[in-house]
């Protein structure tokens, strides 16, 4: 309009950059190669260590970091503060454990169920979402945080379905046909739970990202950033933000039923507070509304509370054992940590959050569109004053 | 032709009347402004129009399309609860209150083709400029949640037909070299700018401006009178609230007055500017 259209050949960098950024381009595939060589590392992780209880401490912490994927669509891409996830994550438990085990003699397939919990996850995030609809913020909240409560008191009161207090025991596991001289059994095994895992993470990682570059993400963006301009800008609030739970909700579906077949049993006071707040946690150190941020979170706080934090009592006996000082050893250090995992933990935490306010790994992407974001400027400064 | 015309209009809040029995009719295709001093309820005419904000009792009517019909969030989602307004509405008729308060949610108004600017700049700050010419576009999208989920053909198809749209918009108001940056990194007059972009984006029929010159230097105000006449010429109905009498005077060609949310003057600027009601609403009472 003013000015009349630009040269091509802006038009022409503008194309190349879009190309570069969606990692088409030279630059992306050099990108790329510390993510194949992840990937490599991840896949060949189980063969080379040949200790089974690491592969297992992995295992768990995968639906740790699918729990934070889906936390992360309601509260890092819609901004919609949702304490009660645990909810979600025990519906899809529930929902599994109810429709494969002795409960009531229903035994559907793992494959099939992996996928109707999903999908019944997404419907008790809309349901739940609903109430919400109308709150912002703080009050959001506190309701969510009323459901994260209800759920699993209504799981531990109806226990003509759920066994209440007991749960559901022997839930089944999943079967592959016999491949490979394996029988296809997962059984107590954490190696075949290891792969379905990391497949089912990868495929999430996938959708979300999709997800995030759509109408539906730049939807939700818009709604976290200010939502009377969304409104004002043409978007449904009231549907995207449903969407945003209902998503959010199913990734949980995917963790529940995971969750459930490799321990086996279905507890209600599995899915305490404690949960929701630890994916929160997960979320917001490791970066809000970045993946690769979410899931740095999710492992280094899996790893710190369920790992670090078991062992260090034992190594800081043994150690003290080893220096064979008498001094020490009666002090009792070990002692001491073993009752103040909580302190170290939140310590550890308010540590990380006073470092890096923004998270992990908040700004990568914001980086790299800054920069080329300037020196496309200054490309277009030099052709001005040519 | 009037593409929006507003009958009877009037807004509480509590004891204060914001606005007040207020008529007015935008003709298709012209520029048209409103002003009065603060307070006058200027951003509430909008607001009301926009949808953010349920008239108290009147009538608005865009684009021949009858009054907005009674619709909020329970007559969405819960038809069977409809019944209630349509019975409470008789009642209320019945005893000269008339209907209740009328209103599309403001993503339907969007829908229906009015956009909008906001007087404080309301722009998506942790997204890019071209992100927020492309939400934007959202009203005008077609791609369901299995399209974006799946990243399907249609939604590439769309999503690169609708960067490309933004991508000229961007470049329709100056702003394609600031395509990556964050809307918060932007100057000031480029973030009024491109909230203007992102509602030319929702393809409007009418697009409301609200005070697009506050804070501009006088180069500035010439380019954004050049920009609005450049709407204008796409066939776009301007509808603009502004403080500056300058730009005021030069692109509107008829003006409305408000004071204290009733209309005091109407007409073209030679005739507003000499209204004697107007200048005593802006400079007091002469002695």
């Amino acid at each position: 309009m003013r000015g009349g259209k630009r040269p091509s050949a802006l038009g022409a960098l503008s194309r190349l950059r879009e190309i570069e950024l969606r990692g088409l381009g030279a630059a992306g595939r050099a990108r790329n190669v510390p993510y194949l060589l992840l990937g490599i590392g991840l896949i060949l992780f189980p063969i080379l260590d040949s200790n089974a209880s690491h592969v297992d401490v992995a295992a768990d912490a995968g639906h740790w970091i699918l729990l934070a994927l889906g936390l992360n669509i309601v509260v890092g891409y819609a901004g919609l503060l949702d304490l009660g996830y645990a909810a979600f994550f025990a519906i899809g438990s529930y929902a599994f454990a109810i429709l494969a085990s002795g409960q009531f003699n229903i035994h559907i397939s793992f494959w099939l169920l992996l996928f109707a919990s999903a999908f019944i996850a997404a419907f008790f995030g809309l349901v739940l979402g609903a109430p919400t609809l109308r709150l912002r913020g703080d009050y959001l909240a506190i309701v969510t945080l009323g459901f994260g409560e209800i759920v699993p008191r209504v799981f531990k009161n109806a226990s003509i379905f759920t066994g209440g207090v007991n749960g559901i025991g022997g839930v089944d596991q999943p079967r592959l046909p016999p491949l490979f001289g394996w029988n296809g059994r997962f059984g107590f095994n954490p190696v075949p739970y290891y792969y379905l895992i990391l497949l089912i993470i990868v495929v999430s990682i996938v959708l979300i990202s999709n997800l995030r570059n759509s109408r539906l993400g730049r939807a939700w963006m818009a709604i976290r950033e200010d939502e009377v301009a969304a409104a004002a800008t043409g978007i449904n609030t009231v549907t995207t933000k449903l969407l945003a739970f209902a998503l959010g909700a199913s990734f949980s579906g995917f963790a529940g039923t995971y969750y459930a077949s490799k321990l086996f049993i279905v507890t209600p006071e599995t899915f305490t507070f404690s949960v929701s707040v630890t994916v929160l946690v997960m979320v917001v150190l490791g970066g809000m509304g970045n993946m690769r941020g979410v899931i740095v979170g999710a492992m280094l706080v899996y790893f710190i509370e369920y790992y670090l934090l078991h062992q260090l009592p034992g190594w800081i006996a043994s150690a003290s054992q080893a220096l064979n000082i008498d001094f020490l050893t009666k002090l009792d250090i070990g002692g001491y940590v073993q009752r103040s995992t909580s302190l170290i933990f939140g310590a550890i935490l308010v540590l990380v959050m006073l470092l890096r306010p923004q998270g992990l790994i908040p700004s990568a992407q914001r980086k790299v569109e800054l920069e080329l974001g300037t020196t496309e400027e200054a490309v277009a400064d030099l052709r001005g004053s040519a | 032709m009037p593409i929006l015309e507003v009958r009877g209009l009037t807004k509480r809040f509590g004891g204060l009347v914001a606005v007040n029995n207020l008529n007015l009719s935008v003709e298709a295709g012209e520029i048209f402004a409103m002003i009065g001093p603060n307070g006058a309820g200027k951003t509430t005419v909008f607001n009301l129009v926009a949808g953010l904000y349920k008239p108290t009792s009147g009538r608005i009517v865009f684009d021949g399309t009858s009054a907005y019909p009674v619709r909020d969030f329970w007559q969405t989602y819960l038809p069977p609860l409809a019944g209630y307004y349509t019975v409470a509405d008789a009642a209320r008729r019945a005893i000269g209150a008339g209907p209740l308060p009328l209103g599309l949610r403001p993503h339907a108004v969007t829908k229906l083709g009015i956009a909008r600017t906001f007087q404080n700049i309301r722009l998506f700050s942790y997204m890019t400029a071209l992100e927020n010419v492309m939400v934007g576009e959202h009203p005008r999208m077609h791609a369901q949640v299995w399209d974006s989920l799946l990243h399907t053909p249609y939604a590439q198809h769309e999503e690169r037909r609708v960067r490309d749209r933004a991508m000229d918009l961007l470049r329709d108001v100056g702003l394609e070299n600031y395509a990556d940056q964050y809307a918060r990194n932007l100057p000031y007059g480029s973030q009024r700018r491109l909230e203007i972009a992102r509602a030319l984006a929702t393809e409007p029929k009418l697009l409301m401006l609200d005070e697009p010159a506050a804070g501009f230097n006088p180069q500035e105000k010439a380019q954004l009178m050049g920009l609005i006449q450049e709407i204008r010429g796409r066939g776009i109905t301007i509808f603009l609230i502004e403080h500056d009498m300058k730009v005021v005077m030069e692109i509107s060609e008829r003006i409305v007055v408000l004071d204290y949310g009733e209309k005091i003057a109407e007409g073209p600027p030679q005739k507003v500017r000499t209204d004697p009601r107007v200048i005593e609403a802006y400079l007091g009472k002469s002695a």
